[in-house]
C-alpha cells in the first residue's frame, strides 16, 4: 500500500516538474527548490513581523486598533506588510508540505534520513504553533475565534481542564498582559524554529537554503501582487459576549478548528496525535529487522578518494558528505549536472526525467550522482567544476635536495620545488611519483603543509621493486623527480572533539607525522596518542620524534608496539599486534576517532576489530579500508595502495 | 517569441501559485454558528465542602503514630465533587458532576460546557451541589433574551450569591 502510494507520488511529481522544467528550465523549477523557498519566505516572514511590532501595541484595545490603523492608514507599507506576512506565512506551509511530501514519495526519509525527517516534523509542528499564535495578536473576531478554540481545544486536556477558557469567557476576562505574552511567543517561536532549521539543514550536506535569484524575484513579485489586490484584513473587533459566527479562515493554518465543534477536542486530539506519530515513526515503518549499515565504497575520480556509502544514500550525498566537491544543481534527477561516468561497479539508477538520463546514456555507463545509489563497490568519474578548498590536483616537477638513511631499508628523500611552484595540500595526502613509462608510485607527505622547505618522503625499500630499488641504489642529490598531487581523503579533520588514535604500521608513520606536526602547528589541544606498530624495534626508525613530542605536548602519548621484537632489542615496552594493544587501552571506542596507516593487511584486520568496539565508521580514517577487490588490483594510483610507500610492486 | 510565451507561461504558474495561496488564505468562510442560534457557556471553578470533617483523634490513634506527628485534630483534605444542572425551557441541558481538582482532591471542580441553542426567549434553571450529602444548596433561575449570535455565560461565586448569568 505505501508502495503504491509512492509510485503514485512519484508519477505525479515526475509529471509536474517535466511540465515545469520546460517552462521555467530546470534550474529555476521552483520543484526542485522546495526547501530553499521555504526558507526565502521565512526571511519575508522574518522581515515583514519586525515591521509589524514596531507598530504594534500589545493591549486589548489598542491590539486591534493599531493593526487596522496599519491595514488602512499605511496601506501601501503597513498593510502590505502585513499582508506579505500573511501569505509568505502561508507560503512556508505549502512549501513545507510539498517539500514533506516529495521525500515522502522518493522514499527519501528512512535510513540515515531519520534526522532530517524528524527535525522537519518539528519544525512543521511549530510553523503550525506560531501561526496560529500570530492569528491572535490582531484581536479581531478571527482572533477571538482562534483563541476561543485553542482554549477549548487545550482545556480537554487534564492538565488544563476548563480553566484556560476562563480567561476568555467574558469581556473583562482578557488583559494586556495577555497581548505581551502572544507577542513574546510568536518571537520566541519564530527564533526556535530559526535555530531548528539550521539544525535540519546542516545536517544534509550540501544543502541550499537560497533558491535561485529568478525564484525570489519571482515569488517575491507575485507575494506583492496579491497583497496590494486582496490585502490581509481584520474581520471586525473581537467581541466575547457574541460569537463569530462566520469567519474566513485560513485553511493552511486552521483546518483543524471546525473539527473542535464537527467532533470533540478529544477526537481533534487523537487526531493530531495519531497523525504525528505515524508521520514519525514513518522512518522505521514498516519495521526492519536488521540495522542499517555501511553499504558500498565508491571510488570516486578525478580526487581518487574512496567514499564510505550509506545504505540509500545516493552517490551525490555520500561525495558531498566527504567534502567532494561535486558538481550539481536540482538534487532531483531533472537538470542533469551532477551525471557521472560509472567506470566500474553497477548503481541503481533510482527516479529521474528519463530525458536526462537516457537508456543509451545509462548502457555508456553514466548516472545520475543525485538519483543513484550503488549497488556493489564503484568507481566513478565525474568532471570537476573547481577545486577543492583551493587545493588543486595537478602534475609538479621537483629536485631531490637531499637524501638520509632513517634505516636499513627507509630513505627520507627531500624534495624541492621550483620557487614559483606554491603546493598546497592537507595533512595525510600523498603524490604520486611518475615513472618514465607512465607507471606510478605512491608515497605520502611526511611534512606538514605549514612547512617550508620541501616536502619530506619516507620511502621504504621492496626487495625487487623498481623505483624503490632505483631510490636506494641509484638516485643522487639533484635529480629530477616528477609528481602529481595532492591526492586522498585520508588527511586529518578538524571540525572534531573527540580523542584521537593514531595507528601507524611501519612507514604508515610518514602521514601520521605530517598529520601530528599540523595539530601541534595549529594548537590542537584534543587527546591524541600514537600507536606505532613495526616488527622490531629497528623499524622505529624515528622513535625519538614522537618520543620528544610526548615530552613537548601534555595531550600527546607515544605507545610504540613491537610484533616481533628481537633478544638483541632488550625491549620492555607493548608486544603483539598493534591494533590489539589499543583494543586493550580503549576497550570502548565510541567517542573516539582513528586514523590508521599502514599495510592494508593491518587495517583490513583492524578495522572490524575497532567496529566491534564502538568505533563509529564516520570517526574512522583509512582509505585501505573495505576496499573493493576490483580497486587494490586496478588501481596503483588509489589511496589503498602504497601509503607510506608500501609498494606491493615497489 | 518564445522567450516570451515562456515568461507568459511562468507569469500564469505564479499568479496560480499565490492565487491559490490568497484563496485559501480566507476562503471558503466557515459558518461557526447558524445565523438563527445562539450560545449558552457553562463555566465555573468552584471549590467544594471537604469530605469530611475536622475530628479529634483517640488516645489509641495517636500512640500509634509518630511523636513529631501526634496532632490532636486531623483535617481530610478531600472535597466531594461538584454536582451542577442546568435546565432550559423545562428540558434538562446540562448535568456534570466535577471531581475536586489536584493530587489530593482537594483542589477546585472546574466545569466548562458550550451548547448551541435557537435564539429567542428562553427560561433557565440551575443548581448546583458541592456538599457531602449532596444536597443540592445552590439554585437560581432566570429568563434571558439571547439573540442571534450572543453568548449566555452560566456563571458560579459563592462569593457574590451563588449562580451568575452574563450575557
Amino acid at each position: 500500500m505505501l508502495k503504491l502510494v509512492q509510485r503514485a507520488g512519484q508519477w505525479l511529481f515526475l509529471h509536474v516538474e517535466r511540465f515545469f522544467n520546460h517552462t521555467f528550465g530546470e534550474e529555476n523549477n521552483p520543484l526542485y527548490h522546495l526547501g530553499s523557498i521555504t526558507y526565502f519566505l521565512f526571511w519575508i516572514v522574518l522581515a515583514t513581523g519586525l515591521y509589524l511590532y514596531v507598530f504594534f501595541k500589545t493591549g486589548v484595545d489598542e491590539a486591534y486598533a493599531s493593526v487596522e490603523h496599519l491595514t488602512t492608514a499605511q496601506w501601501y507599507l503597513g498593510g502590505v506588510m502585513r499582508s506579505l506576512h500573511r501569505y509568505a506565512s502561508d507560503g512556508i506551509v505549502l512549501g513545507m508540505l510539498l517539500h514533506l511530501g516529495r521525500h515522502f514519495v522518493f522514499d527519501h526519509y528512512r535510513s540515515f534520513r531519520w534526522f532530517s525527517w524528524i527535525s522537519g516534523v518539528v519544525v512543521l509542528w511549530l510553523v503550525y504553533i506560531s501561526g496560529i499564535n500570530g492569528y491572535m495578536l490582531p484581536w479581531d473576531r478571527l482572533a477571538q475565534f482562534v483563541t476561543v478554540g485553542t482554549a477549548e481545544w487545550l482545556d480537554w486536556l487534564p492538565l488544563f481542564n476548563g480553566t484556560l477558557i476562563r480567561n476568555f469567557i467574558f469581556e473583562g476576562a482578557v488583559n494586556d498582559r495577555l497581548f505581551s505574552l502572544l507577542s513574546f511567543l510568536h518571537i520566541g517561536l519564530a527564533l526556535g524554529m530559526l535555530a531548528l532549521l539550521w539544525v535540519h539543514t546542516q545536517r544534509v550536506p550540501g544543502a541550499k537554503t537560497t533558491p535561485p535569484r529568478p525564484i525570489m524575484a519571482w515569488l517575491g513579485a507575485s507575494l506583492v501582487v496579491l497583497s496590494l489586490l486582496t490585502p490581509a484584513m481584520s474581520q471586525g473587533p473581537a467581541d466575547l459576549a457574541t460569537v463569530p459566527a462566520t469567519v474566513a479562515l485560513d485553511w493552511y493554518y486552521l483546518p483543524i478548528f471546525p473539527l473542535f465543534y464537527r467532533w470533540s477536542p478529544g477526537q481533534v486530539w487523537l487526531l493530531v496525535g495519531a497523525t504525528t506519530l505515524i508521520v514519525v515513526l514513518l522512518p522505521w515503518l514498516p519495521p526492519r529487522l536488521r540495522r542499517y549499515k555501511e553499504a558500498f565504497h565508491l571510488m570516486i575520480r578525478p580526487d581518487n578518494r574512496i567514499v564510505a556509502a550509506r545504505e540509500g544514500e545516493t552517490l551525490l550525498e555520500s561525495a558531498l558528505r566527504d567534502g567532494i566537491v561535486f558538481p550539481f544543481d536540482c538534487r532531483n534527477g531533472g537538470c542533469g549536472v551532477c551525471k557521472c561516468t560509472i567506470l566500474h561497479g553497477s548503481v541503481d539508477h533510482g527516479v529521474h526525467q528519463t530525458e536526462v538520463l537516457t537508456a543509451e546514456e545509462k548502457a555508456a555507463g553514466k548516472a545520475l550522482a543525485c538519483c543513484a545509489t550503488p549497488s556493489s563497490d564503484l568507481e566513478l568519474e565525474y568532471v570537476p567544476v573547481r577545486p577543492l578548498s583551493g587545493i588543486v590536483v595537478a602534475r609538479h616537477r621537483a629536485r631531490v635536495a637531499s637524501m638520509a638513511r632513517l634505516a636499513d631499508d627507509v630513505m627520507r628523500v627531500r624534495l624541492e620545488l621550483p620557487a614559483d611552484d606554491a603546493l598546497r595540500y592537507r595533512a595525510g595526502q600523498y603524490i604520486n611519483i611518475l615513472l618514465a613509462d607512465g607507471e606510478k608510485r605512491s608515497f605520502s607527505f611526511a611534512t606538514a603543509p605549514h612547512e617550508t622547505g620541501g616536502i619530506e618522503l619516507q620511502i621504504r625499500h621492496i626487495p625487487g621493486g623498481r623505483f624503490t630499488t632505483h631510490v636506494f641504489t641509484e638516485m643522487k642529490v639533484g635529480e629530477s623527480v616528477e609528481f602529481e598531487g595532492p591526492l586522498g581523503s585520508f588527511f586529518l579533520r578538524e571540525d572534531s572533539d573527540k580523542p584521537m588514535i593514531f595507528v601507524a604500521g611501519a612507514t604508515g608513520f610518514a602521514p601520521v607525522k605530517s598529520m601530528l606536526e599540523h595539530a601541534f602547528h595549529v594548537g590542537f589541544k584534543r587527546r591524541m596518542v600514537l600507536y606505532w606498530g613495526v616488527r622490531s624495534k629497528a623499524d622505529l626508525y624515528l622513535a625519538e620524534l614522537p618520543a620528544k613530542w610526548a615530552a613537548e605536548h601534555p595531550n600527546f602519548t607515544f605507545v610504540p608496539v613491537l610484533s616481533e621484537p628481537k633478544p638483541e632489542d632488550h625491549w620492555t615496552g607493548r608486544t603483539g599486534l598493534v591494533h590489539e594493544a589499543i583494543l586493550q587501552d580503549y576497550p570502548d571506542l565510541s567517542a573516539h576517532q582513528i586514523y590508521a596507516c599502514g599495510s592494508v593487511g593491518m587495517v583490513e584486520a583492524a578495522h572490524p576489530a575497532f567496529a566491534a568496539h564502538g568505533l563509529s565508521q564516520d570517526d574512522c580514517f583509512s582509505d585501505a579500508f573495505k576496499l573493493a577487490p576490483h580497486v587494490a588490483r586496478r588501481t596503483k594510483d588509489a589511496d589503498l595502495v602504497l601509503l607510506g610507500g608500501r609498494a606491493a610492486n615497489g | 517569441m518564445a522567450r516570451v510565451l515562456r515568461y507568459l507561461s511562468q507569469a500564469v504558474l505564479y499568479a496560480a501559485f499565490v492565487a491559490a495561496i490568497g484563496y485559501l488564505s480566507t476562503s471558503p468562510t466557515y459558518v461557526h454558528l447558524p445565523p438563527d442560534e445562539a450560545l449558552i457557556k457553562l463555566s465555573f471553578s468552584h471549590a467544594a465542602a471537604r469530605k469530611e470533617a475536622c475530628h479529634e483523634r483517640t488516645p489509641e490513634e495517636l500512640a500509634k503514630l509518630a511523636p513529631n506527628m501526634r496532632a490532636q485534630t486531623v483535617c481530610p483534605r478531600e472535597r466531594v465533587p461538584v454536582t451542577v444542572e442546568v435546565v432550559l425551557d423545562g428540558e434538562p441541558l446540562f448535568r456534570v458532576v466535577a471531581p475536586p481538582s489536584g493530587m489530593a482532591k482537594d483542589g477546585a471542580s472546574t466545569v466548562y460546557r458550550r451548547v448551541a441553542v435557537p435564539s429567542g426567549t428562553h427560561r433557565i434553571a440551575a443548581r448546583l451541589s458541592d456538599m457531602p450529602d449532596g444536597t443540592f444548596d445552590h439554585r437560581a433561575e432566570t429568563t434571558v433574551a439571547l439573540p442571534p449570535g450572543h453568548v449566555l455565560v452560566i456563571d458560579f461565586d459563592a462569593g457574590k450569591g451563588g449562580f451568575l448569568f452574563r450575557s
